[in-house]
């Protein structure tokens, strides 16, 4: 499983995240491509997704503030609505009783008969009342017209009695009093015909008040109730209790107008709080008016659309990173194969000129060579000419064994020379027909007398009818003399070199071809070395006898060739190099190359 | 059949043209191009052997002198930079090349081809 990720992985990566070219390092125009990559990505990245993210959050600031406010806004309408409903409901009843002990006498008043019928009417033109009566300054009540039976009762000390007092009209909080439930009462002073004060009271329907504030409630999320200034509950509210608790949210400082502000309630909970101190016409009033929303609950629709947008913001990052990724790692890799190319021409320019140089050194040496060699030559032919000339030497046998041996010696040399100056040449790419058996032929020539010396049998097997190749001569025998020098190199005294040749017919797309392979039971390449012996510098011989480029030439020329190369090799039994090149080739001839050797 | 030897390399000149005569072919030979077109001048030539390179006039614009002041002289060039490729070359303009060191045998079959 890991191995079948690491092959589709090893698919995608881009080449130059496994360089395998270490030898041309120098001649690439970038030496990090990696970098490159990490960085222009990242640059990339970031150019295309911060305005893309920078928008985005400027966008969601946008719509919360316009959210905010919005809320905000709703929050002061409802408030400054019910406070309206509130203060209307508590001056209508203030102002009924207002006219009630201003159209009745005292007397009129303190008859229960006639204050149930005033009650009656009250409740006819308003609604909202649950009882009327009558107190006089002792505190005691006088008259009473309602459900309870209260009459008689002392109220001298009751609160509200002693704030009534103080005042002309008078709202009283929500209290239980002697009939032990939840009510609210309005009250009115006025005065005795004896000049004594007494008090018209009213007891106000609490459910009727919380009927009209829940009529403003909007939402699930909104709770709208009554507290006194202290915090105390007047009016049910849902998130805090029953009247008389007392609220866990800050109590707002005073002010005559309607306000809204954002707050947290105790589970740290964002809210929007409107509120308003409650005020008649002609009294004030306990009560402040609360109006709470559940910030989270009133953008819940909001926070739905905010994470679809994340979402399709989320998509469209990744697509983005997916583009720049496939288009900038395409890019890359294209600037880096282009890069590696130009650096093999480079490499390979180099190495020709190299090879150029060390053919034109061998070029000039023959050429120095040649003419004292012919000198020798004419001298030596000369003094057997001039034997033959002469009875007495001619016959002398030794004598002109020694010279055919000099004359013999300096053709020798003059044919090495030649081969030198051939091989000088073969830089220049010239097809030609070639036939292997004489390439071969030639190569071996040079070992001849070390073949001798070291006792290596050499078996070359070339068939009869293997076809002439078109190929460059020059190439072809450098690469041969590599090769057989490698095995050379390899092999002890008394080992045995094979050279064979065959002939591979075209088959399919495979074009017709012949394959000539270089055997040696040599020391071998240790496997670990094995992949390693076509690189530069990497030699196994001891210090300064080997410059690790033969193979690496070799490898560049079969490939100037169309040809391929490829070794087998066993420790301790022997190398073989297989050497496919085509039949027929294409002429290719670069400016670069054109040049040398002539 | 005469024959007109110049190289700058005096000692191998002197030897070989001292080879050919030994073979019945008259030889003169010569140093420098600027000699050898005075010989030229004073004497008649089938065939001029050249060396390509020499100090002053090299072979290859000494022929083309001499071939004016001799239109039937037929030429062989000898280099120390010789190779198939000289050959074919030389071959085609009507002239041999021959490298150092070379056979005397090849010589002389040349030599004869070349006025027959």
């Amino acid at each position: 499983m890991i191995d079948r990720f690491r092959k589709a992985l090893s698919l995608i990566r881009p080449q130059f995240y496994r360089p395998d070219n270490q030898h041309l390092s120098p001649y690439f125009r970038f030496t990090d491509y990696k970098k490159i990559w990490g960085f222009g990505m990242l640059a990339l990245g970031v150019a295309a997704l911060l305005p893309l993210i920078a928008v985005t959050i400027i966008h969601y600031q946008l719509i919360q503030k316009s959210i905010d406010s919005e809320i905000i806004l709703r929050t002061e309408r409802v408030t400054s609505n019910a406070r309206r409903a509130v203060t209307y409901f508590l001056d209508q009843h203030l102002n009924a009783l207002r006219f009630t002990v201003n159209e009745f006498s005292y007397d009129q008043l303190k008859n229960s008969d006639h204050l149930k019928e005033i009650l009656r009417n009250l409740k006819l033109g308003f609604g909202g009342l649950t009882d009327l009566s009558v107190i006089d300054n002792s505190g005691i009540q006088i008259a009473y017209a309602g459900p309870f039976k209260l009459e008689g009762k002392n109220y001298s000390n009751q609160v509200w009695f002693a704030e009534c007092q103080k005042c002309e009209f008078y709202v009283s909080e929500v209290f239980r009093g002697y009939r032990n439930l939840p009510h609210m009462i309005v009250t009115v002073k006025s005065t005795r015909p004896d000049g004594k004060f007494f008090i018209l009271r009213a007891t106000l329907e609490t459910e009727r008040l919380i009927n009209t504030l829940s009529s403003y409630k909007t939402g699930e999320y909104a709770d709208i109730f009554l507290v006194n200034r202290s915090g105390v509950i007047q009016t049910p509210s849902i998130n805090n209790g029953e009247a008389f608790k007392t609220i866990t949210l800050p109590i707002p400082d005073y002010s005559p107008r309607t306000q809204t502000l954002m707050a947290a309630d105790r589970q740290m909970n964002p809210i929007i709080m409107g509120y308003a101190f409650i005020s008649t016409q002609i009294a004030d009033t306990p009560f402040i008016l609360m109006v709470v929303k559940q910030k989270e609950g009133m953008t819940k629709v909001w926070r739905q659309l905010h994470t679809n947008i994340n979402t399709i913001v989320l998509f469209g990052i990744i697509a983005i990173l997916i583009v720049i990724t496939i288009t900038f790692t395409f890019m890359v890799n294209k600037l880096y194969l282009a890069d590696k190319e130009n650096a093999e021409t480079m490499a390979s320019a180099e190495q020709t000129n190299q090879l150029a140089s060390i053919g034109q050194l061998a070029a000039g040496v023959a050429h120095e060579i040649n003419n004292p060699l012919a000198l020798i030559g004419e001298t030596a032919g000369y003094v057997k000419d001039l034997f033959f000339m002469e009875e007495q030497h001619r016959n002398d046998e030794e004598l002109v064994e020694h010279i055919d041996t000099i004359l013999e010696s300096v053709e020798r040399c003059g044919m090495i020379t030649r081969q030198l100056l051939g091989f000088a040449r073969k830089f220049d790419i010239k097809i030609q027909k070639v036939s292997l058996r004489q390439i071969i032929s030639d190569v071996l020539i040079f070992h001849q007398k070390e073949t001798e010396y070291r006792n290596i049998s050499v078996h070359v097997d070339v068939p009869e009818d293997i076809p002439e190749i078109e190929t460059d001569r020059g190439k072809l025998q450098q690469i041969m003399i590599n090769l057989v020098n490698n095995a050379f190199q390899a092999m002890d005294n008394g080992c045995c070199l094979d050279i064979l040749a065959s002939h591979e017919v075209p088959e399919n797309e495979v074009p017709e071809n012949v394959k000539i392979s270089i055997s040696d039971n040599g020391c071998g390449i240790p496997e670990d070395n094995l992949e390693k012996v076509f690189q530069p510098f990497f030699t196994t011989k001891e210090g300064g006898k080997g410059t690790g480029l033969g193979l690496t030439i070799t490898y560049g020329l079969v490939k100037k060739l169309h040809g391929h190369i490829s070794v087998k090799s066993k420790e301790h039994e022997g190398t073989t190099f297989i050497l496919s090149l085509p039949v027929r080739i294409k002429e290719e001839m670069s400016d670069n190359e054109s040049s040398f050797g002539r | 059949m005469k024959v007109l030897l110049v190289d700058d390399e005096i000692k191998f000149a002197i030897m070989l043209s001292k080879r050919l005569a030994l073979r019945g072919i008259e030889v003169d030979y010569e140093h420098t191009g600027e000699a050898a077109i005075d010989k030229v001048k004073q004497n008649k030539y089938d065939v001029a052997i050249l060396d390509v390179k020499m100090p002053g006039i090299g072979g290859i614009e000494l022929k083309q002198k001499l071939k004016g002041l001799a239109p039937s002289m037929k030429f062989i060039f000898l280099t120390g930079h010789g190779s198939e490729v000289d050959f074919e070359t030389g071959s085609t303009e009507g002239s041999f090349y021959l490298a150092k060191p070379l056979r005397i045998e090849t010589l002389i079959e040349i030599l004869h081809g070349l006025t027959d």
